[in-house]
């Protein structure tokens, strides 16, 4: 199978993994009992982390189309793609940071955005992280040993994308993670 | 160890006090609207400080607002 497959399958298993500690959350937590036709006020944080959730995945998928549309190796020696996919990898960097970053400049200032809870669910979110760490890795081993079974070696550009890949989703992970966070309590 | 859980009367005693909004007790104490709704829905337990300031908000003890139930 193509590396692009496997990593189509990993994106599956993430996602089916976010939707199970969805599900399990929802079957721990009572529901809330709302007035008809009022529904929780997002908090800050909450909505700070959807937008950079929205803005990160599709500046994630732009990169990810991009390589998957010249070739995983012939996209790392045209300079041109390389670079337009390293500017949407970092843009997805610090868009998929700044929560965390806001956050901790919100709880360093004192301002009052953040309250006790909101302290503790980003306090707990990067529990998820190496988990995800550990299924990309999965997957990259997988699939470059499938790919590459029985010639002398990997491409060296495989380095780049398993850094880039695993620094993203860990990013994600924790951004999933304060959602989840919210779900909970 | 019996399992216990805390129980709270936020809701009733913002009724209480001149029907107080979610909103107003959360700019009192220092938290969101969304702790308030949670809080009073027991989905989550405070700190010590925040329920002493909600106490304190209420002119009431802990003990008043809060209440400990152990379950058999």
């Amino acid at each position: 199978m193509s590396v692009i497959l496997w990593t189509i399958i990993a994106v599956a298993l993430v996602a089916g993994a976010i939707a199970v500690a969805a599900y399990q959350t929802r079957s721990i937590v009572p529901p809330l009992d709302l007035p008809p036709g009022e529904t929780l006020p997002a908090t800050p944080v909450q909505r700070l982390v959807r937008w950079a959730l929205l803005v990160g995945l599709i500046l994630m998928t732009a990169a990810g189309v991009v390589i998957a549309a010249v070739g995983p190796i012939q996209y790392f020696d045209d300079d041109t793609v390389r670079l337009a996919v390293t500017a949407l990898l970092i843009a997805s960097l610090f868009v998929l940071a700044a929560p965390s970053l806001v956050a901790g400049i919100w709880a360093a200032r004192g301002a009052g955005v953040l309250d006790e809870r909101d302290r503790a669910i980003l306090a707990r979110a990067p529990a998820g992280q190496a988990g995800a760490i550990l299924v990309v890795l999965a997957v990259w081993m997988i699939a470059l040993q499938e790919t590459y079974r029985g010639e002398a070696g990997i491409p060296h550009v495989y380095l780049y994308l398993v850094f880039w890949s695993c620094l993203l989703v860990s990013l994600v992970a924790s951004n999933v993670g304060i959602l989840l966070g919210y779900r909970r309590s | 160890m019996p399992r216990a859980t805390i129980r709270n009367h936020i809701r009733r005693l913002r009724f209480e006090a001149d029907e107080m909004t979610q909103q107003a007790l959360a700019d009192r104490v220092g938290c969101t609207r969304q702790t308030i709704i949670v809080l009073e829905q027991g989905r989550y337990v405070p700190s010590l400080a925040l329920a002493l300031r909600i106490a304190r908000t209420f002119g009431r003890t802990v003990e008043q607002v809060f209440e400990l139930v152990e379950e058999p």
